[in-house]
C-alpha cells in the first residue's frame, strides 16, 4: 500500500454572507490524506464538517485555499474539468443513500461508469466483483425501495467503488443504520482502504469507528487539529456494551447523579425504558 | 443520463400519464374554443354552401346572408330565368329572427320556399315533408332533441302558429338555425308576397360565371350580384368578425392557462427530480447532460401530451356532439400548429429554468438529502 499523498488541502477557508453577517464554516484548514488511509472527520453539529468534505469533493468553491487531487489543482478548473475529476477521482457515499429511486441495483452502481473511459461495458467485470464482495449479487436486479437499509448502503459504496476512485468521501455512512449495520458497512470500508489502496476520508459522529481509522481529525468552530494521540476516556454503553469515548460522546443521561454514556440514541432510548435492569447490569 | 431520464419517467407511469394529461387538458381547452368557434362559423354558412349554386342575386347593397335584409321584385327572378346562359333560378325569402319552439326563442335562418323552388329546401331530410305548405315548418333534429317537440307540435314564428311537418339535419347552430316554412307565411310576415330576397342562379354548363354575373347586373337595377364562392366568404367573413373577438379572448385565456400548465408541469417534473439530478452531478455528470436530461423528460412528456391532444380532439369531436348535439365542432389539422409552437418552447424553457437551480448545486442537498 502506498503512502503518497492523494489529497492535500492548504489554508482552506470557507465562509458564507458577507459584512457584520459573514460566518466561517471552515477557517484555515489544511491536510494531506495519503493513499489507503482511512481517515476520520469528527466534531459537533455545525462544525463545518460538511462543508469541508463538499470543498474536498469539488462540490463547494472554498473562498481561499487550493485543493490538489491526485496532483492536480482544482482552484483553476473549469466546471466541466471538476465533473471529470469527480467521476474518476472521487466516490461519494452519502448518509441518506442517494441512490436513483428509478433504477436497479447494477444500474445504480454502473451509473458512473457512464462517465469512465470504456464505459458500462467495461465496466461490467467490476460490476460483478463488487456485487460479489459486498454481497449483493442476490439483488442486482431489485430497485432501491425493495432493500434494507444496510443494503442501500452497500450499493452506495459500490457505485463509489465502480470507477476505480483514489478517494472515497463519506458523509455519516452509518448515520441511517442500527450498529449491527453500521459495523459492518465500517468494516467495508477499511477493507476497501486497505485492499484498494483508496484513501477513505469520512464525516461521523460515531466514535466507534475511530478503532479502525488511521488518523482522527477533529473540526471545531472551523478550524481542524488531530486527535489520534489526544487522552480517550472509554466507558461502557450500559445497554449494548459497546466501547464509547466519553469525551466525544453526544448521547449522554444523568441518573441519580451518576453520568451514563451511549453509542446512539437507540440505545438511550432503551435505557430509559427499563434504567433498574440496565444499571444492574452495568455494575 | 438520458436513460436515466427514460428509466424515471417510465418508473411512474401513472404520473407520467397524468403530467401528460394536464398538457393535454391544458391544450385541448384552446382547441375545443377553436373548434366551436370554426364549428359554428362553417355551420352559419351551412345553407349557403349546400345551395350549390353558381351566383347570388340579391338587393343592392347587400353582401350577405347573416343578419341581413334583402328584398328583390319576383319579376327580376323571372327575367333572370329568361337569360340565356341560366339553366334554373332558385329564389327565396328569408328573414333573420327568432323563432319559439317549446319555450325558447331560437334565434334562426327563416327560409320562405315555394314547392316550384324546392332546390332551395332542406338538403338533408331525416323525417316529414320537405316543403312545407302553408302553416307549417320543418325545423332542425336537433332542436327537438333539445325541447321534446315532435312532427305535429306547434312553433311560433312572430306570433304566427305553425306546425312542424319535417325534420332536417345539419341545419343546426347555436347562432342561426335554419327553418324553413313557405314563402306565403313568411311573405305575409314581411309584406313581400311578390318579392324575394336571394336569387339563386345556376348556369348552363360551360358558362363563364363572371360573365353571366356581368350580364344580370347589366340587365338589372339595384340587385346585388356574387359568384358563390364570393357571397359564402363575404358570409363566413362576417361570422368571423362576430365572433373573432370573443374567441380570441377565449383562446388567448385558454393558452395562457395552457402555457402555465405547461410550465407547471415541466418544472415540477424536474423539481420532483432536483435531488436524483444533484446527486448525478456529484456523481460527475457535466452541466450539458444535466440539461439533456431535463429537456428529454420535459419534451417526452410535451409530447406525449400533444399526442394526446391529437387523439382526445377527435374523439370528442366524435362523442361530443352525441352528447350535447346543439355543439358543431370543426377540428383542422392547422389548428394544433399554434399548440405545438406554444408548447415545445414553454416546456424547453420552464425544465431549463429548473435545471439551473441544479446546476448550481448545493452540497447540503447531496450531502443532507
Amino acid at each position: 500500500m502506498t503512502k503518497d499523498t492523494i489529497l492535500k488541502a492548504t489554508n482552506l477557508k470557507k465562509y458564507f454572507g458577507t459584512g457584520d453577517s459573514e460566518v466561517y464554516a471552515v477557517n484555515d484548514v489544511s491536510l494531506n490524506i495519503k493513499r489507503g488511509e482511512m481517515v476520520l472527520i469528527m466534531g459537533p453539529s455545525g462544525s463545518g464538517k460538511t462543508t469541508l468534505l463538499s470543498m474536498l469533493g469539488a462540490l463547494l468553491d472554498p473562498t481561499s485555499g487550493d485543493i490538489i487531487i491526485d496532483g492536480a489543482g482544482i482552484s483553476s478548473m473549469k466546471d466541466n474539468e471538476l465533473s471529470v475529476l469527480r467521476a474518476k477521482k472521487i466516490g461519494f457515499v452519502f448518509q441518506a443513500f442517494n441512490l436513483l429511486e428509478a433504477l436497479a441495483v447494477e444500474e445504480n452502481i454502473l451509473f458512473p461508469s457512464r462517465l469512465n473511459t470504456g464505459g458500462i461495458k467495461s465496466a461490467k467485470p467490476r460490476l460483478n466483483e463488487l456485487l460479489d464482495r459486498l454481497g449483493l449479487s442476490q439483488r442486482r436486479h431489485a430497485l432501491p425501495n425493495t432493500l434494507s437499509g444496510g443494503e442501500k448502503q452497500r450499493v452506495a459504496i459500490a457505485r463509489a467503488l465502480i470507477n476505480q476512485p483514489p478517494i472515497i468521501l463519506d458523509d455519516e455512512p452509518t448515520g441511517n443504520l442500527d450498529s449491527h449495520k453500521g459495523q459492518e458497512v465500517m468494516m467495508i470500508l477499511h477493507d476497501i482502504a486497505r485492499d484498494e489502496g483508496c484513501a477513505v476520508l469520512m464525516v461521523t459522529h460515531d466514535p466507534r469507528v475511530e478503532e479502525i481509522a488511521d488518523r482522527v481529525l477533529w473540526l471545531e468552530d472551523g478550524e481542524i487539529r488531530d486527535r489520534k494521540s489526544e487522552h480517550h476516556s472509554w466507558v461502557k454503553d450500559p445497554v449494548c456494551g459497546m466501547r464509547v469515548d466519553e469525551w466525544t460522546a453526544t448521547v449522554t443521561t444523568i441518573y441519580k447523579e451518576q453520568k451514563y454514556v451511549f453509542c446512539s440514541h437507540r440505545c438511550l432510548e432503551r435505557f430509559n425504558n427499563e434504567i433498574d435492569k440496565y444499571i444492574e447490569l452495568s455494575e | 443520463m438520458i436513460y436515466w431520464s427514460l428509466k424515471t419517467l417510465l418508473s411512474e407511469p401513472l404520473r407520467l400519464i397524468v403530467s401528460a394529461l394536464a398538457v393535454a387538458v391544458s391544450f385541448i381547452l384552446v382547441i375545443f374554443f377553436s373548434a366551436v368557434f370554426e364549428g359554428e362559423s362553417n355551420q352559419m354558412v351551412a345553407y349557403l354552401e349546400k345551395m350549390d349554386t353558381d351566383i347570388w342575386v340579391m338587393q343592392k347593397g347587400v353582401s350577405n346572408m347573416h343578419m341581413a335584409s334583402s328584398m328583390v321584385w319576383d319579376w327580376k327572378a323571372h327575367k333572370i330565368a329568361k337569360m340565356p346562359d341560366v339553366k334554373e333560378v332558385s329564389a327565396i325569402l328569408f328573414l333573420n329572427g327568432p323563432v319559439k319552439i317549446g319555450r325558447k326563442d331560437w334565434f334562426s335562418y327563416i327560409i320562405g320556399i315555394s314547392p316550384q323552388h324546392h332546390r332551395a329546401g332542406p338538403w338533408d331530410l331525416i323525417k316529414g315533408k320537405a316543403i312545407p305548405d302553408q302553416g307549417e315548418a320543418v325545423i332542425p333534429e336537433v332542436i327537438t332533441k333539445l325541447t321534446g317537440v315532435q312532427i305535429g307540435d306547434e312553433i311560433t314564428m312572430n306570433d304566427r302558429p305553425l306546425k312542424i311537418v319535417g325534420l332536417t339535419r345539419g341545419t343546426f347552430s347555436m347562432a342561426s338555425s335554419v327553418v324553413f316554412v313557405s314563402r306565403k307565411d313568411l311573405g305575409d310576415l314581411v309584406e313581400g308576397n311578390d318579392q324575394y330576397s336571394y336569387i339563386m342562379v345556376y348556369a348552363k354548363p360551360n358558362v363563364s360565371i363572371q360573365t353571366l354575373v356581368d350580364d344580370i347586373k347589366n340587365n338589372l337595377e339595384k340587385v346585388n350580384v356574387l359568384t358563390n364562392k364570393e357571397f359564402i366568404e363575404s358570409d363566413r367573413q362576417l361570422a368571423v368578425q362576430m365572433g373573432a373577438e370573443i374567441i380570441n379572448m377565449m383562446t388567448i385565456i385558454g393558452t395562457l392557462l395552457a402555457t402555465l400548465i405547461v410550465a407547471f408541469t415541466a418544472y415540477s417534473l424536474i423539481a420532483r427530480k432536483k435531488q436524483e439530478l444533484a446527486i448525478a452531478k456529484a456523481l460527475g455528470f457535466s452541466n450539458a447532460q444535466i440539461y439533456i436530461a431535463t429537456l428529454c423528460q420535459s419534451i417526452i412528456i410535451t409530447s406525449l401530451g400533444l399526442l394526446l391532444t391529437l387523439f382526445l380532439s377527435y374523439t370528442l369531436l366524435i362523442w361530443l356532439p352525441m352528447v350535447v348535439p346543439q355543439i358543431n365542432l370543426s377540428i383542422r389539422i392547422q389548428q394544433f400548429i399554434p399548440v405545438v409552437l406554444i408548447a415545445f418552447p414553454v416546456a424547453v424553457f420552464a425544465s431549463l429554468a429548473s435545471a439551473r437551480t441544479v446546476i448550481k448545486v448545493d452540497p447540503m442537498t447531496v450531502f443532507n438529502g
